[in-house]
């Protein structure tokens, strides 16, 4: 096999494996560094240009083989990679109520800041005024939907990141959205609760499956269009 | 492939990659050649999965990697960061620890 051949089938099945595109071009480049010392330690050796491109491809090994050893090793290096059960299964359903909560404290954090003190006596008096009541459940809302779609921003982002493979951040995406289909924030006048309904909210669990196809979309097209570059 | 160190040897990688950078900057090759013949080939890497291991550790921020060409070659080298020199101070102890431990118990048994 030549040393191209050797390369282009190591960056191909990093790319099958779900191995984010950085990293690609940097082992690929580092592999292929290693390659050239190898095949040049050869030739000080007295072996032909091919023998030595040959030992070098022996002492590489099989290039799917290596791929696979390089994503092993890649996921281990990350706390993610490592422990992807509690990083994709069980966070999500806490990142979710806790982005929620820190968002309507920045959001009242932001009118405190601007001057617009607030207390609970001024919640009451506002829960009295229909059209301030609105903006109130309005934000409460919006807190909602904003952190259900964050959380699964972050999760998309992360899986990439630590290179686990698709089915982990399709089950971070799931659990978003089981999430937000049963979990829901009651805002009446007076009175205000957090907890599971069983009436489900579709559009809030469309969100993150309707991000996590939009990042599946966007992936497949770059790695297309970085497999093009290559073979160009 | 080459992968055939023990898995009792978990972490001795890392306190390998540092110790040989902490003498001087290198790349990748180098440094398996280097724990291959130092160690002499006791200890092995498998050809080219030394770099995640490197870039886990430039992540840590322990090894910094600056690309140049030296000799016609462009090359990745790495080099020891204050913060991975004080990783590999905490590793060494740790290793002295452990085979001092480990020497006293095996000297009993066969002693």
């Amino acid at each position: 096999m030549a040393r191209t051949d050797f390369i282009e089938q190591l960056r191909r099945r990093l790319l099958e494996l779900g191995c984010p595109m950085v990293q690609v071009r940097r082992l690929v480049q580092e592999v292929a560094d290693h390659h050239e010392d190898l095949k040049q330690a050869a030739l000080s050796e007295g072996l032909s240009e091919a023998d030595a491109e040959a030992r070098a491809n022996v002492q590489l090994g099989d290039p799917l083989a290596l791929a696979e050893h390089l994503m092993a090793a890649l996921r281990r290096s990350s706390w993610w990679g490592r422990h992807f059960l509690i990083g994709f299964c069980v966070l999500p359903l806490l990142a979710v109520p806790v982005l929620w909560a820190l968002l309507l404290f920045l959001g009242l954090s932001l009118e405190f800041a601007l001057g617009y003190s607030w207390d609970w006596k001024k919640l009451h008096v506002a829960a009295d005024n229909p059209v301030a009541f609105h903006h109130l459940a309005m934000a409460v809302h919006g807190a909602d939907y904003v952190a259900i779609g964050l959380a699964t921003l972050l999760f998309c982002w992360l899986a990439r990141r630590s290179a686990v493979s698709v089915t982990w951040m399709a089950t971070a995406c799931a659990i978003c959205s089981l999430y937000a289909l049963f979990g829901q924030a009651i805002i009446k006048p007076h009175s205000f609760a957090v907890g599971v309904s069983w009436t489900p909210h579709w559009i809030e669990a469309a969100i993150p499956l309707l991000i996590a196809g939009a990042i599946y979309v966007f992936h497949r097209r770059t790695k297309q269009r970085f497999q093009e570059q290559v073979a160009v | 492939m080459k992968k055939t160190n023990p898995s009792f040897l978990n972490g001795v990688p890392e306190l390998l990659v540092l110790r040989l950078l902490s003498r001087r900057e290198m790349y990748g090759y180098q440094i398996v050649e280097e724990i291959r013949t130092q160690t002499g080939k006791a200890l092995s890497f498998g050809e080219g999965c030394i770099y995640p291991y490197l870039h886990y550790l430039e992540a840590e921020k322990q090894v910094s990697s600056q690309r140049r060409e030296v000799e016609g070659r462009n090359r990745n080298y790495y080099k020891l960061t204050a913060r991975g020199r004080k990783r590999l101070e905490e590793l060494t102890s740790e290793w002295k620890r452990v085979t001092t431990g480990v020497s006293l118990l095996m000297g009993v048994q066969h002693g």
